[in-house]
């Protein structure tokens, strides 16, 4: 039988070295490759031990929301509301904490839990109201954004204990705490996507929603997930960031959706649904960090380094359709 | 094509077909918010009367006019199934060079003219984005937006302009007692409401938005329809931002926070359907003035303004999900018939 | 006096299929011209290459005796040829008037739209197809379907459509509406319109048209003065072609009842639908497109979940909501459209065949590569599924090497209720046979089968028992001797079938929504 042999011939060593190149994570590595070698020969403070870790410490929140980002995108959604609730769940770490005196431990458990249900609601109405999901972030953005100003009063809260700064400002054998947080996440979300019937379901979904239905596959219960841990993710983000900036504000985590949709979409991951890797997304988070890096070590200013993510936003998809268009005629 | 058999309706039925058009005029969203407006104003008004002072009532519809003029765009773009979420920080980009134009000695028509043109410019490329390359709206003004917002940083540090020249504070100027932005606010509505209703152009937007395939079968092209809208919204962002930055004293060179939910909230609540197709710039015009009402309220009766965005937020909800019920008992009451 | 409309030697090929081959057809001016067919018989491509959405392969077109060629169906429109597509054409949130004049707007002296005029011509157009009762204000999206069809109807007289046509217009609408479409068709035609009807229905036929033309299978049969012929007549054109031997149906033991559905509801396709599969059995499920055959499979497996009735497998009352309960169960369904619901196209040969029982598939919480690319493998073997390694994207097969796919998926839940939905539409001779093999092999092995099908031969040569629905009831069963493809049409179209319940049309109440619940 033609097939058997077929298979028999595994593709050459070049074949295979080609494929890489044409994925996206073989051009993101090439990307990298060359920005680090450019950074390090114009920049002496670069490649440091400090600034590479401090670096590792500044992408970790958008890293961890990152994570289930790329299965919504996957999926052919999008979370615009990540931001707010980080921003949400953070005030009412430090209200519940400052002003209804709960034990900081509890406000953090109840932080966590508050970004989760944030999320719930989310997949709630995306799934069961039929919403289109940019409208209900979108309305969510607002919502959640203007509950931690509402709560909040726009009074920052301050004056954490010690031991709270350990998991955004401390270290843990060696590397920045939260980085352990983000590389198991990313170990978990990575082997879920890429090894369990629930992420080859997500596939399923992005690229064919009745096909995954008609399967069987329970497509409810899965966008439901993907969108409680959404929230769950930036919940704990909240607490990280919380504890690394050391006050909560209400304004905290405004934007953040731009910074981790960037991450996702310059992964690989096609921001119509249906491919992507958590691997991208880890490569697309560093590179992007890297960019602003090298913004702010050549003298730009910290928030201006922003425009370097719209750029590589826009260019990153326009990457992408050419790679699927050649993928295609390939 | 001439009828060839003219028959003149029954004057009863003319009749049934105006009581019916009356009823759904009452029906309608604009109607609805209308209503809205003047009861929430009444209440506010019982609590506290000097809710109701003409100072006061001058300043709310004054505040909605760049709020209204925005979502006049926004609401164009929203009816072709996209969306603009760049426009807080093109508001901040144009507001800026206005100003600088303004400071630097070029004569005011300039500083108010430059805004328009450039927010013109800088749509067209979002709609040449959208159109032509088929890249999702949402993601091109993500990025766009964090562009604008990186690139203002970038060239002025955040600075503030002040010694701006008198002449320069168009929203101050108030003929016959009435603020300048109210004029704006009322023209532009009324021209683009004309516009929509009665150009071909304007009702070719609706026809993309409905139903992309049939509108195709007609003859329209939607790459140009599309680019027509997002042109337009750059037009309007434009005037928006003069009428937004001409307000105050000095300019700080930053992107108003929170401005494009507003906007989105005016038009999403004005009755613009999310799923493309229908809405009218009355309904963003209604949706301003209810916004600010809301905001100038919360003052009134001694709420504090924070809660702003969050009652925004649930203003879409609500608009959404009884957008999606209508359509929903809609589509059941045509299947009992 | 000459047709206004000619069509010779028309070919048409699609990649695995020639969807017709030197048809001939021809209008007059002023006549209601039916196009009869068997699903599949060409009459879709026939009038997508009258309406300029496909272009012949071979054959001319001549408009006035001039010939014509449409790029596409704006020419058409142009030229007269003017298609009622149901719903697809119009606006929902624009009002009557507006979609009447989408493109040829009225305008004034300005260039501005003339509302007034728009809506008065559109209330002249309307009431010269004797419409009083319609607002022309009142947005589409708010009307009943027959108002939206006339709607449609109206749109093609603006733009002087000469050549009108119909496309099963009556398939969704109700028994007052039909009425008067027929009462709007036979004013047309005394203007001198010409129109083409497609129908499945004979009755609607007969009481309306002047000439019919049938096709089989792509060719062209023949074409009758309706006045000339009768229902036996044309359904006899229509099937007549001769059982081959394609089908293998191998002699099975039947067993014991599997699968059974007692009075089924869920409107508007399932209606009161009473049915017995046993092991070991194959059951032909005929119908017309819109007669409720999908619609009551993927009831039974729990896409669209039953409102009413039962369900019981082994005797058992059973709960199907989704189909995951389905499966569980050991119900299977291979859909009728491969490309939407039974592959995810994008993905692997292996990915696909694994995707229904991915969850039995694991060791621990992963899915198990070894076991997984092993039973790929098993499958192609099994099916002789032509591709070249289980890594291939399944776009990149043959339609019947992804149905095989499609067929693969479902046999490794090893179910013990196999529905299949058009199991063999759009694949070519050799891989049809394979899958009747299979069905065959699978029945013998003790499988209950129901083969959903529209294909005549198919469906008398599998089939241990064939059953008949027409409008969301079953209102015909056939053991595999009495049946016959006279007897089978026959129920199928007419009201006026012998041996089975006559139902009374029922009016379709909901639009069918795809899967949503």
């Amino acid at each position: 039988m033609g097939m058997r042999e077929a298979e028999q011939e595994r593709p050459t060593l070049a074949l295979q070295l080609r494929d890489f190149a044409l994925r996206q994570e073989g051009v993101l590595v090439a990307i990298m490759i060359v920005s680090v070698i450019v950074l390090s020969i114009t920049s002496n403070n670069f490649l440091t031990t400090d600034n590479l870790l401090n670096q590792a410490r500044l992408l970790t929140e958008v890293g961890l929301i990152a994570l289930p980002m790329t299965y919504i995108i996957i999926t052919g959604g999008i979370d615009l509301s990540v931001g707010s609730i980080l921003g949400f769940s953070a005030v009412m770490l430090g209200w519940l904490w400052q002003e209804q005196g709960w034990p900081l431990e509890v406000a953090v458990v109840a932080c966590i839990a508050i970004g989760t249900l944030s999320g719930l609601l989310n997949g709630l109405f995306i799934v069961y109201v039929k919403v289109p999901p940019i409208i209900m972030t979108l309305a969510t953005l607002a919502l959640y954004r203007g509950l931690a100003y509402g709560i909040s009063q726009a009074r920052s809260a301050r004056g954490y204990p010690d031991w709270f700064f350990r998991f955004g400002a401390g270290d843990f054998l060696g590397l920045p705490t939260q980085i352990w947080f983000l590389i198991v996440g990313a170990i978990f979300s990575g082997i879920l996507l890429a090894r369990t019937p629930f992420g080859r379901g997500l596939y399923a979904i992005g690229n064919n929603v009745t096909g995954a239905r008609f399967a069987g596959i329970p497509v409810d219960r899965y966008l439901l997930f993907i969108y409680t841990f959404a929230g769950f993710m930036s919940g704990l983000a909240a607490f990280i960031f919380t504890s690394r900036v050391s006050t909560t504000r209400a304004d905290s985590g405004t934007g953040l959706e731009l910074d981790v949709i960037a991450a996702v979409v310059l992964g690989g991951t096609s921001i119509m649904g249906g491919t992507g890797t958590i691997t991208g997304t880890m490569l697309g988070l560093v590179l992007i960090q890297l960019l602003k890096n090298g913004l702010s070590l050549s003298g730009v200013k910290g928030d201006a380094t922003i425009v370097v993510i719209g750029v590589v936003l826009i260019f990153a998809i326009l990457a992408n359709n050419f790679i699927q268009k050649r993928l295609q005629r390939a | 094509m001439t009828a060839t058999t003219k028959r003149i309706e029954s004057p009863a039925a003319g009749l049934t077909e105006r009581v019916r058009s009356s009823l759904s005029v009452i029906g309608s969203q604009e109607f609805i918010l209308a209503a809205l407006i003047v009861v929430l104003s009444l209440l506010i008004y019982s609590y506290n009367p000097r809710f109701g002072a003409e100072r006061n009532l001058l300043n709310i519809l004054s505040n909605s006019a760049y709020i209204a003029v925005a979502a006049i765009g926004m609401t164009l773009v929203i009816i072709t199934g996209n969306i603009d979420i760049s426009i807080a920080a093109l508001i901040g980009v144009l507001g800026t060079i206005s100003g600088q134009l303004a400071v630097h000695g070029y004569p005011v028509w300039i500083a108010w003219l430059a805004p328009v043109v450039v927010g013109i410019l800088i749509e067209g490329v979002i709609g040449y984005f959208v159109a032509f390359l088929r890249i999702p709206a949402i993601v091109v003004t993500l990025g766009m937006a964090s562009i604008l917002r990186g690139g203002l940083i970038l060239a002025t540090g955040g600075a503030w302009i002040y010694d701006l020249p008198q002449d320069f504070f168009l929203s101050q100027k108030q003929p016959l007692g009435i603020p300048m932005p109210i004029y704006f606010m009322v023209a532009l509505v009324i021209l683009a409401a004309l516009w929509m209703r009665y150009s071909p152009a304007g009702r070719a937007i609706y026809a993309i938005g409905g139903n992309k395939e049939a509108a195709r079968l007609s003859g329209l092209s939607e790459q140009r329809v599309l680019m027509m809208v997002f042109l337009i919204n750059g037009l309007m962002v434009g005037v928006a931002s003069v009428l937004y930055t001409t307000q105050f004293t000095t300019i700080q060179s930053s992107v108003p926070s929170g401005l494009e939910l507003t906007v989105i909230t005016a038009a999403v609540v004005g009755g613009v359907s999310i799923l493309g197709g229908s809405g009218t710039v009355i309904g963003a015009l209604m949706g301003a003035i209810l916004i600010r009402t809301i905001n100038s309220g919360m003052i009134f009766v001694n709420v504090s303004a924070y809660w702003l965005q969050a009652v925004q937020g649930i203003m879409i909800l609500l608009t959404v999900l009884v957008d999606i019920v209508r359509r929903r008992r809609q589509m059941a009451a045509i299947g009992r018939q | 006096m000459p047709p206004i409309l000619e069509l010779e030697h028309i070919s048409k090929r699609f990649p695995g299929v020639q969807a017709l081959s030197d048809v001939g057809f021809d209008v007059l001016q002023g006549e209601v011209h039916a196009l009869v067919g068997e699903n599949g018989a060409g009459k879709s491509t026939l009038i997508k290459v009258i309406s300029g959405v496909h272009k012949p392969d071979t054959g001319e077109m001549r408009l006035n005796g001039e010939p014509v060629e449409f790029d596409n169906p704006r020419q058409a429109q142009h030229a007269g040829i003017a298609t009622i597509y149901q719903e697809l054409g119009l606006y929902p949130d624009l009002s009557v008037a507006e979609n009447i004049f989408m493109g040829h707007t009225p305008r004034n002296s300005l260039g501005m739209v003339d509302w007034p005029r728009m809506r008065e011509q559109s209330r002249e157009i309307l009431a010269s197809l004797e419409i009083f009762n319609l607002d022309v204000s009142r947005k589409v999206g708010t009307l009943t379907v027959g108002n939206r069809q006339r709607v449609e109807i109206a749109k093609a007289l603006s733009q002087n459509a000469r050549i009108l046509i119909m496309d099963e217009p009556t398939a969704a609408l109700t028994e007052a509406d039909v009425e008067q479409l027929f009462k709007i068709v036979r004013l047309l035609q005394e203007r001198g319109v010409s129109i083409i009807y497609i129908s499945h229905r004979m009755q609607e036929i007969f009481t309306l048209a002047d000439r019919v033309t049938v096709l089989r299978d792509g060719h062209y049969i023949g074409t009758k003065q309706v006045s000339d012929t009768n229902e036996s007549d044309l359904i006899n054109m229509m099937v007549g072609r001769t059982v081959d031997n394609l089908f293998p149906k191998l002699e099975t033991e039947i067993g014991e009842p599997v699968l059974e559905v007692r009075d089924l509801w869920r409107k508007p396709f399932t209606l009161g639908v009473d049915l017995t599969l046993r092991a070991g059995e194959i059951v032909g499920l005929a119908g017309l497109i819109g007669s409720g055959r999908s619609e009551l499979a993927q009831v039974i497996f729990g896409i669209t979940p039953a409102k009413g009735g039962e369900i019981l497998v082994d005797g058992k009352k059973v709960t199907v909501r989704h189909p995951g309960d389905a499966m569980r169960l050991g119900i299977a369904y291979v859909p009728e459209d491969r490309g939407t619901q039974g592959l995810i196209k994008q993905m692997t040969v292996r990915d696909n065949i694994s995707l229904a029982i991915l969850r039995s598939l694991t060791q621990g919480p992963f899915i198990n590569r070894t076991e997984e690319r092993s039973l790929a493998r098993r499958m192609i073997d099994q099916l002789n599924i032509r591709a070249y390694s289980p890594s291939q994207v399944v776009e990149k097969l043959s339609g019947g090497n992804q149905q095989k796919v499609v067929v693969s998926k479902w046999l490794a839940s090893k179910p013990r209720v196999l529905i299949m939905d058009e199991p063999t539409r759009g694949i070519d001779v050799g891989a049809k046979a394979e899958i009747h093999r299979l069905m065959s092999e699978l029945a013998q092995q003790g499988m209950a089968v129901l083969m959903i099908s529209s294909e005549m031969p198919e469906i008398l040569g599998m089939s241990d028992r064939i059953i008949v629905m027409r409008e969301g009831h079953v209102v015909a069963e056939f053991s595999r001797e009495e049946a016959t493809q006279e007897r089978v049409a026959t129920a199928m179209m007419s009201a006026t079938n012998g041996g089975a319940t006559i139902v009374p049309p029922i009016p379709a109440i909901e639009q069918q929504e795809g899967i949503t619940k």
